[in-house]
């Protein structure tokens, strides 16, 4: 079943309306008549070859990586990232 | 030519100056600068950096040209150690764990960098207004906005408070403040710059690119950070322009787009003074082809859906779980939302917002497909365009910097402000702002991965008009 999620919620940002001016800019495009309606993206094409991907390695991040990375944790405890309690809808 | 890094390099070289001297002064200026231009300074590494290079030169040590030579960042790459913040309340006390590829380049070529700059928050404005660090001041009159969003990095070039600094630009962001405060600024092709550890506002447009003072910096510090990287898989391999080969124009044929001319909403003196610097490059035997091109208000809508599409994904993942300013709640859902909802600007939040409408089942089609489908438009235009003229010229802005506080009042005037650089940015293709012809410069746009030829003909402009 879906359900209909508004945009506050969709944006995880509490009492978010959609904004009249960024409605006018969407208005614009509404209107627009492309040639065709479906992106072949074969203008900007930036993907990498299958040929030409870097390897699948694994790389051990230095130690002073990891330190900060357990800085920036908002909570901490014994090393470990403390989150909030996690509920289920 | 002209260049600042060269002048500089031959003084250490000389021992003219001490690099320990030259970091400091350049500090010093920093820390007392009333421009709003400063997020942090790295005062202690770039004395110790200073230090190394003083001793170096002692030893009688050769130095690289970049070595020892002080820059900025905006404050939206990774700089391993540093606070990065982005300008927002979210990341005010985030620091990188890593260091971006485009800045460890120019760390690996010596160069010391000094500050991280204040810009718009998450690269969201066209102004410098919307950030935590207050609005950032025009370089040459304080009363007006820097421009945005890499405006802290354009006013401290203006100023000589960092010899070159390294802006982002995904809708017109190093080319708006370079011309609000007349200097230099780059945004080259997409993906021949490293994106690597840059803050992602809108990927598929993103570039990071340098602001300097004269054309030659702007080539040294191209040629430094150019090239494939393997973390950044739309990066591509990119050639050298050496000085030569920019010394001498071969430009034969420039467009303009007519109807960016045409319209009521130039300001009069920006048409006149276009106009007349069209007429001058006339005289020079250049032939000067009008073009025809989308609409302002097209290119401005698609450019606006499909960033605040890509902004609304990437920044989904600043939730306060791993870092940021966490603020608690009930439980993970509500403590993501209030999070989000207390730490991220209005501007912000108007993007995210319109992003996952745009996103959203029942607008995508409309929207979101057509934005993507229009910008094929935008870009094949582009590609019949490059068949008919070397280069197409245009103003940077359709009217002169606004006064601090307008553009937060009137956010659709501001997005309409970026008419002329966002299709630029939708093509990917590789525009320089000169801070000549119009109050606000001229850009300069060519084909993808003719950088050369852009600064070939910004060399001639510069004695031409």
């Amino acid at each position: 079943m879906s359900k209909i999620m508004t945009v506050d919620i969709l944006s995880s940002i509490k009492g978010a309306q959609p904004s009249e001016t960024v409605n006018k800019l969407f208005e614009v495009i509404k209107n627009a008549q492309p040639n065709n309606n479906n992106s072949s993206n074969n203008v900007n094409y930036n993907c990498v070859s299958v040929n030409d991907l870097r390897e699948d390695v694994v790389i051990e991040s230095p130690i002073l990586e990891k330190q900060i990375i357990k800085e920036n944790f908002p909570k901490e405890k014994n090393g470990y990232l403390v989150v909030s309690k996690v509920i289920e809808d | 030519m002209d260049s600042q890094i060269k002048q500089l390099h031959q003084q250490l070289v000389n021992k003219e100056i001490s690099c320990t001297t030259l970091v400091q002064e350049r500090l010093d200026l920093l820390k007392k600068n009333t421009y709003n231009s400063v997020n942090s300074l790295l005062e202690d590494t770039a004395l110790a950096l200073a230090t190394k290079v003083d001793a170096k030169i002692a030893n009688g040590e050769e130095i690289g040209l970049l070595e020892g030579i002080p820059f900025g960042i905006k404050d939206v790459y990774m700089v391993q150690g540093t606070y990065t913040t982005a300008s927002s309340d979210l990341l005010k006390n985030y620091k990188s764990a890593y260091t971006a590829t485009a800045i460890q380049k120019l760390l690996d070529a010596g160069a010391i960098p000094l500050v991280k700059e204040n810009c718009d928050s998450f690269g969201h404005g066209s102004s410098s207004e919307n950030t935590i660090f207050g609005a950032v001041k025009n370089a040459i009159n304080p009363e007006l906005v820097a421009g945005g969003s890499s405006g802290g990095s354009a006013v401290n070039v203006a100023k000589d408070y960092t010899v070159f600094s390294i802006g982002g630009d995904t809708g017109g962001s190093i080319r708006q403040p370079a011309g609000y405060n007349k200097i230099y600024g780059l945004k080259p092709t997409y993906g021949r710059i490293s994106r690597y550890g840059i803050m992602a506002y809108a990927s598929s447009t993103d570039c990071v690119g340098p602001l300097a003072k004269t054309i030659e910096d702007i080539r040294i510090v191209l040629n430094v950070m150019s090239g494939k990287d393997g973390k950044d898989q739309t990066t591509h391999t990119s050639s050298q322009i050496n000085e030569e080969a920019i010394k001498t124009n071969n430009v034969k044929t420039v467009g303009y787009f007519k109807n960016f001319i045409d319209n009521d909403a130039i300001d009069p003196k920006i048409k006149a003074d276009f106009l007349a610097a069209i007429e001058k490059i006339k005289a020079t035997g250049i032939e000067v082809r009008e073009l025809d091109f989308f609409k302002s208000d097209t290119l401005v809508s698609t450019y606006y859906t499909l960033a605040m599409a890509e902004t609304a994904s990437n920044l989904s993942r600043l939730d306060g779980t791993n870092y940021g300013n966490r603020i608690e709640g009930e439980n993970l859902k509500d403590t993501y939302s209030i999070t989000r909802s207390e730490n991220f600007s209005e501007e912000s939040k108007r993007r995210i917002v319109g992003g996952n409408q745009v996103l959203s089942q029942g607008f995508s089609d409309e929207i979101y497909l057509k934005g993507l489908a229009l910008r094929d438009q935008i870009s094949q235009n582009f590609e019949k365009d490059f068949e008919e003229v070397d280069l197409i010229i245009s103003p940077v802005t359709p009217n002169s910097p606004p006064k601090i506080g307008d553009s937060l009042k009137d956010p659709l005037a501001m997005y309409l402000s970026d008419a002329y650089t966002v299709g630029f940015s939708l093509g990917q293709l590789p525009t320089l702002t000169v801070p000549q012809g119009t109050e606000t410069g001229l850009q300069i746009t060519a084909a993808k991965n003719q950088e050369q030829t852009i600064l070939k003909f910004a060399n001639f402009l510069k004695e031409t008009i």
